[in-house]
């Protein structure tokens, strides 16, 4: 897989779960993503930061605390406010409190902006797979310039 | 001004409380005089110290699930719901707002809790509910309660917790910081935990014996059992220099029979050993976390982990346990999967309580190995900071003296790499700077050399990404068990 694809991720909100977040870190690593971590405890206001920063194709949401929904009210609108039509937005973990019915969470995080809801019991590289097919997709419908890209990616140290 | 390991003067105590209660509005009417009287009018069944003696005297495991919601009827419905499935102890897990101090935000939770009667916090946002809710709570509830949070800063949480008839509250400077918080830093969490600590020793200087509890597994994940039960010994250490009396010092199953029968024996006696060295009187009780790793999805076999851990707990002779449920791994649990961990974790415990005079299991060599490198690692902690505690473990987080695997703060090092052995044992991959000498480090080396020729692949990150799932998938090794078994 090509090196161009960068995104950012982290964990949302007062979350501090970081076990997945060094393992997603590095899955997309080994898949070729140019990967930069914010960790865990993020606000929307740093992952649009970061990614504004980096030029990234998508930002990658987790969230294991159950407060997904309250953190990532308004993430889309404020992601477009400050400039990021393009970005893709994708979320995973345990998004609601207690076990519910996934059609539903799914359905309110997609109709909150995001391409795509992974669910924790998701399969790791399917997941992978399906980002980068996704920001591939994108890349073709909306050629940008290879350079600038890289250009803007090593502004930011990788984690 | 520079932390020491220093019992906080009445002056600077009350000087810092006058900014504490000042922080939110429902701190502002808090009094010590009348939280006092109130404490002094409960009886001895609502202390948590005297159901932990009364426990260790008649060698009864106590159990104590997790559990929080927003609202004040939520909260005494699980609570309910606990002691009607047998817990003993019971928890007021704390929102993560407030564990950040973001008492708006929990407020605004609270609110929409109330408003779409269902909770949108992930715990009970004790706070915002002040001295007036979480007494409701205390007097509504006839077992003792317990504050389980994970707050870097907790010391407006400690006061109207503690004023409102709450005996216990876990945590501390070092617990609830690396393994909870990104940028907090250990100058700042051990100085505010000091003040929690001290609370609680000016209440025993009043006659009201209150129970502090450090967190015991720390992430959770595959932590070597000397570098949690060091941590715990040590955060015993500061507790008691402030006065704190009743400690509980907790550990959690690494998921391995042996390892954690010999860690907690060791947590027992080194604690021991080590308060009465430093002259502190400490009545001391222990803890077992039933494993705290990433949790199997099929209930059936959450349950198999869930009773694991109440194997182990009973061997251990621990005086507590703290529970899971079978929906660990969807998040947080609803009463009544809390109430199936707590029956089969009765269950259990009673089984093996039955048997235990015949069951005899050899743990002298990893007895032998956490004790040796739990004293190597609290001893070079008090060299690095020339005898001081406090400073001691501010810089040897710093260099890596003590380092906790996958914590998420920017204040530890995260360089020591754990992995299990062809016994599946915990083992050490990686030292980074941890204070070992070549015989511990030669005798690591030596088993993960042995996993890695029974398995025929590398010790690397793909063994160490398995190793985090392998309890969730049953079998630590990548072969089936009976094929290990012919090795």
């Amino acid at each position: 897989m090509n090196t161009d694809n960068t995104i950012v991720m982290g964990v949302i909100g007062q979350d501090c779960h970081s076990v997945g977040n060094k393992v997603l870190h590095f899955a997309f690593k080994e898949k070729g993503f140019v990967v930069h971590n914010l960790g865990v405890q993020c606000s929307q206001e740093d992952l649009i930061k970061a990614a504004k920063e980096v030029n990234a194709d998508a930002i990658v949401v987790s969230s294991l605390y159950g407060h997904a929904e309250l953190d990532c009210r308004g993430f889309s609108t404020n992601c477009i406010k400050n400039g990021l039509n393009n970005v893709l937005l994708y979320i995973g973990g345990n998004l609601s409190i207690g076990k519910s019915e996934w059609e539903v969470i799914e359905r309110k995080f997609l109709k909150m902006g995001f391409n795509r809801v992974f669910s924790a019991s998701d399969d790791l590289e399917w997941a992978i797979d399906s980002i980068y097919n996704d920001i591939s997709l994108r890349k073709f419908k909306h050629p940008v310039s290879v350079t600038e890209n890289k250009d803007a990616s090593q502004k930011r140290k990788v984690n | 001004m520079q932390v020491k390991n220093v019992k906080l003067t009445k002056d600077q105590f009350y000087k810092t409380r006058k900014q504490v209660l000042e922080s939110w509005s429902t701190g502002k009417s808090l009094s010590l005089d009348e939280s006092f009287r109130y404490l002094n009018s409960l009886p001895e069944h609502k202390y948590f110290s005297k159901v932990l003696d009364n426990a260790k005297r008649n060698n009864k495991l106590l159990l104590q699930p997790r559990g929080g919601v927003a609202t004040l009827r939520g909260q005494k419905t699980l609570l309910e719901g606990f002691i009607k499935a047998g817990a003993d102890l019971m928890p007021v897990t704390i929102d993560s707002y407030t564990r950040q101090n973001e008492y708006l935000k929990s407020e605004k939770g609270l609110s929409e809790s109330l408003t779409t009667k269902k909770s949108v916090l992930n715990g009970f946002p004790a706070v915002n509910h002040g001295l007036k809710g979480c007494r409701e709570l205390n007097n509504s509830i006839t077992k003792p309660l317990q504050a389980r949070h994970g707050s870097p800063d907790g010391r407006l949480l400690a006061e109207i917790i503690h004023a409102s008839g709450w005996t216990s509250n876990e945590g501390g400077g070092i617990s609830y910081n690396i393994p909870y918080s990104k940028n907090v830093s250990l100058e700042k969490s051990i100085y505010d935990w000091q003040y929690c600590d001290r609370l609680v020793g000016i209440y025993e200087e009043m006659g009201i014996s209150l129970n502090r509890e450090p967190f015991g597994p720390l992430t959770g994940t595959l932590v070597p059992p000397s570098i949690s039960n060091a941590i715990a010994i040590i955060e015993g250490l500061l507790a008691a220099e402030q006065g704190v009396k009743n400690l509980s010092l907790g550990y959690g199953s690494v998921g391995h029979i042996v390892q954690d029968i010999a860690a907690m024996i060791s947590l027992r006696t080194l604690a021991t050993d080590i308060f009465k060295k430093y002259g502190y009187t400490i009545n001391l009780s222990t803890v077992y976390h039933q494993w705290m790793g990433n949790f199997p999805r099929e209930e059936s076999a959450a349950y198999s982990v869930i009773n694991l851990g109440s194997l182990t707990a009973v061997l251990s002779a621990a005086n507590k346990m703290i529970l899971k449920t079978p929906h660990e791994a969807e998040g947080i649990p609803t009463l009544e999967a809390n109430m199936d961990g707590i029956r089969t974790s009765e269950h259990m415990v009673k089984m093996i309580s039955s048997q235990i005079g015949s069951i005899k299991i050899d743990v002298t060599d990893e007895l032998q190995i956490i004790n040796e490198e739990t004293n190597l690692i609290i001893d070079k902690v008090l060299d690095t900071g020339d005898g001081d505690l406090v400073q001691g473990t501010i810089k040897s987080f710093a260099n890596g003296v003590l380092d906790i695997p996958f914590a998420p703060s920017i204040y530890n090092q995260g360089s020591v790499i754990p992995i299990r052995d062809h016994l599946g044992a915990v083992r050490i991959l990686e030292f980074g700077n941890l204070p070992f000498n070549s015989h511990i480090k030669n005798l690591h080396r030596e088993k993960i050399n042995k996993r890695v020729k029974m398995e025929n692949r590398k010790a690397n990150h793909d063994m160490i990404v398995s190793d985090i799932f392998s309890i969730s998938n049953g079998s630590f090794f990548k072969r089936k068990s009976h094929e290990v078994m012919k090795c």
